[in-house]
């Protein structure tokens, strides 16, 4: 029998292969719509405006290959730039206003994965009640006006380019490196997709699954902080209102990826994949002048089919591993 | 006559488990057909094939010569085919007549419910029961057993009830209660119904059945008249060869040692205060009904379940085991009893399974884990546990449950224990592999290890273990050299009633 042949394409190669040629698929259908889309500057607006939603992204990729899930990076993206914006205009300096915002985003993770190990709610209710109380407190700081941020050096940072690229997009391709790097070949990634498998299985073998979720929630809310700074950099102010479904993008591009919802499976090359699509396919629909309503739409039709996908491939593997162990046995 | 049941070639796959292979019998109306066999031999799963809960891999059932495929217990239900779990599965805040006709309560065109009549049809099914009951009756003050005869009498209610199966029914019924259940099962035998009954209690299948159907490792083996085989007959076509062998051919010549693990007045929330003493080794076996305690006081020593009371000592010296973790790192390694649910990492290969235990050996001080030594104990394991893969990096799950089972033992071994606690090591397992964990536990033992091994299969804790200590209602009720063990002995100290507790 082929049977390796099929292994290689099915298992490792075959998801991801469809992913990338679902991007060139986008890419072509927008290219042909509209010239433009395939322009040099084009492509680099893609990647600016993934920057934050990549940056949220890599974390719920951990998140979603231990079992967990996190609805509040959009408030908490904004929020952060309110809070940054206003420690700068009170003269803070840079590094002193960020690494306090970059600690607000770790409480909020630590708050979050209190809810989740100690409440024992599930993530989706317990980050659906920090989304809501974090907007609140965006809005409360600043008193539900935008904050413009005074200081120069730090909005250069949203548009400071190294080889053509904006240092955003430089962070988040090197911070997809790194959490790659750490989720493929670290104890810790590898304790992250054992209590995805089983958490009970995963604690009698000797692991801390609570330590583990703990550390993911604070993971994103850390990347999450810094990814709204710079967005706020990028627009000169701190608005409380921006950045909804922020974590829906970031979800969208996770399960896109090939990351599964049942936990345990999935890889950064996928998220980054799916990072890419879903912002190809958000600035395709502007670019081809899709009414901002049925964007909406769209976007709902993706999240969709991405969990669509996710569930055939789960039965796929469910039926592949059945049929394995039928032969094994 | 009476119904027709037919299987023909019902065969059903589950990950790592032939949960049911290639099975054909027929059951006919008017008699009372026993399914015996081993725990994971197939009765549960074949039950549940017929009731639509689980979809057959393959092969088909017949009813009355019709050809059946339920897609869910309700629909089976509505056909007249109905399962009597242990479990009860009704609902306890609703009246006697309101389960029994749940979901179709006689109402007026209007869709109200006329609740006079549906207690007077419930009292006419009752007083064919002949029970002390009110149709108006909250169920849930009711005894249990008279919540089981509502569930009876709520399949009994349907006009077309043709299968009735009872799956080990009287687990939780007093003497008395049993022999009413019988009672009922007589009547509905005697009206032609075809009654299924599974249980491992060869009395009460002398007393009610008229023929044992036998299964093992998921097939059937045949079909025999209950008066016809003696228990001893049935036990060796249950087991599939004499089991004695395998005991007596093990290599037990060995040292037992010092103390190794001091257990003292351990509790936690689900077990009461326990003391026992391990040496090194020495195989201490834990026997019990399932329930007694077994498992609860092993995780309470590991901190699987925070401790409530007592002292663990390990060499001597007293050790903390807050959490599995900490019971690693001293030298205490639980192989679980639930493999699917507490063992496997289904979403991780063999390699994986075997070193997730194992992470910060195989890493450097920052925590990158070093590919090369994690190949290396994987291969170990899959050399010294002899496990039966195509290669290291096959999903675990694709493995039969006898390979499935040594990759969680040789995840524990690889973290060098002092300490191995074997959880029902071998349930669903075949016989074959079987043996091999037993020559696998003794080898442990040879090397020094203290093993303490759960089972509730009793030739198994007798034939292995140097020492018994049988717990019972959450506590320990007995201990006795494996020597002067007998299953009478385990049974009686393991199942005896405690007087005036109830």
């Amino acid at each position: 029998m082929n049977n390796e042949k099929k292994k290689l394409t099915s298992f490792i190669g075959g998801d991801k292969i469809v992913l990338i040629v679902a991007v060139i698929a986008v890419c072509a259908l927008f290219t042909f719509l509209n010239r433009n889309f395939l322009s040099m500057q084009n492509m680099i607006n893609i990647l600016v405006a993934s920057s934050l939603v990549g940056m949220v992204a890599i974390g719920h990729t951990y998140l979603i290959i231990g079992k967990q899930n996190d609805l509040s990076p959009g408030s908490l993206a904004a929020f952060c730039g309110v809070l940054v914006a206003i420690l700068l205009n009170r003269g803070l300096p840079i590094p002193v206003a960020m690494l306090v915002t970059l600690c607000a985003g770790a409480v909020v993770g630590l708050f979050n994965s209190w809810m989740v190990n100690q409440i024992r709610i599930e993530a989706f209710i317990a980050t659906l009640v920090s989304q809501t109380i974090i907007r609140g407190f965006a809005y409360i700081i600043c008193g539900g006006k935008p904050v413009a941020i005074t200081n120069q050096s730090f909005n250069r940072l949203g548009t400071f380019r190294i080889l053509r690229l904006p240092l955003p997009v430089w962070v988040m391709i090197i911070c997809i490196v790194i959490f790659g790097f750490i989720l493929a070949r670290t104890r810790f990634g590898r304790s992250v997709y054992a209590i995805g498998g089983s958490a009970e299985a995963a604690r009698l073998a000797g692991l801390n699954p609570r330590r583990i979720v703990t550390t993911c929630f604070i993971m994103i809310g850390v990347l999450t902080s810094f990814g709204g700074m710079l967005f706020a950099a990028r627009m000169n102010a701190g608005q409380p209102a921006a950045n909804v479904n922020l974590e829906f993008d970031a979800i969208t591009a996770v399960i896109l990826g090939g990351t599964s919802f049942a936990g345990g499976v999935g890889s950064m090359f996928g998220t980054a994949l799916g990072i890419i699509l879903i912002q190809s396919f958000n600035t395709g629909l502007i670019m081809v002048n899709v009414d901002t309503f049925w964007q909406y739409v769209a976007r709902g039709a993706l999240l969709l089919f991405a969990l669509t996908s996710d569930y055939i491939r789960e039965t796929r593997r469910q039926k592949a591993l059945l049929e394995a162990s039928m032969k094994n046995s | 006559m009476g119904s027709l049941l037919e299987f023909q070639h019902i065969s059903k796959y589950f990950p790592g488990v032939k949960a049911l292979d290639d099975v054909c019998f027929k059951a006919y109306g008017g008699e009372v057909l026993a399914f015996l066999g081993e725990n994971g031999a197939g009765k549960s799963t074949l039950l549940k094939t017929l009731n639509g809960d689980y979809q057959p891999t393959g092969g088909t059932y017949l009813l009355d010569g019709e050809e059946k495929h339920y897609r869910s217990p309700h629909e089976a239900i509505e056909d007249g085919v109905s399962i009597i779990y242990q479990e009860r599965q009704i609902l306890l805040e609703l009246s006697v007549a309101e389960n029994i006709y749940l979901g179709r309560m006689p109402s007026n065109s209007f869709g109200v419910i006329n609740s006079s009549k549906a207690n007077q049809m419930a009292q006419k099914i009752i007083d064919d029961f002949g029970l002390p009951i009110r149709p108006t009756e909250k169920v849930k003050n009711l005894s249990i057993a008279y919540q089981q005869m509502v569930e009876i009498m709520k399949a009994y209610s349907r006009e077309n009830l043709r299968v009735i199966a009872f799956d080990e029914p009287t687990a939780s019924l007093s003497d008395a209660e049993i022999t009413s259940l019988f009672d009922i099962i007589r009547k509905l035998k005697d009206e032609g119904k075809i009654v299924l009954y599974v249980s491992h209690r060869m009395s009460e299948i002398r007393q009610i059945t008229d023929k044992v159907a036998i299964f093992k490792d998921g097939r059937h083996v045949g079909i025999y008249e209950t008066d016809k085989v003696s228990d001893a007959e049935l036990i060796r076509l249950m087991v599939g060869r004499d089991l004695g062998d395998i005991y007596s051919s093990l290599d037990k010549d060995k040292q037992i040692g010092d103390v190794l693990l001091d257990v003292e007045n351990v509790s936690s929330d689900y077990v009461k205060p326990v003391s026992f003493q391990l040496h090194r080794g020495e195989v201490l076996g834990f026997s019990g009904l399932v329930g007694a305690g077994r498992t609860e006081l092993m995780r309470a020593i590991i901190g699987a379940d925070r401790r409530r009371t007592g002292t663990v000592r390990l060499n001597g010296k007293v050790i903390e085991n807050r959490s599995p973790k900490e019971a690693m790192q001293n030298g205490i390694m639980l192989v679980p009893e639930d493999r699917k649910l507490q063992g496997l990492l289904g979403n991780l290969s063999v390699a994986g399974n075997i070193d997730i235990a194992s992470l910060e050996q195989n890493s450097n001080s920052i925590g990158i884990i070093d590919p090369r030594k994690e190949r290396e104990m994987a291969e170990q394991g899959i050399k010294e546990f002899a496990i039966k893969t195509p290669s290291m990096d096959k999903k675990v799950l694709e493995l039969s449950g006898g390979n499935q089972q040594k990759c969680i033992v040789a995840r524990a071994v690889a973290t060098n224990p002092q300490v191995l606690i074997l959880d029902e090591p071998t349930k669903g397992i075949d016989v074959g592999a079987k043996s091999e964990f037993y020559e696998m536990i003794c080898r442990f033992a040879k090397q020094g290890l203290g093993v303490i091994l759960i089972s509730s299969e009793m030739p198994e804790v007798i034939g292995l273990s140097d020492r018994i200590i049988v717990m019972r209602s959450l506590e320990k009720s007995g201990e006795l050299p494996a020597s002067e063990a007998t299953e009478d002995r385990l049974l009686a100290l393991g199942m005896m009633e405690e007087s005036g507790n109830e």
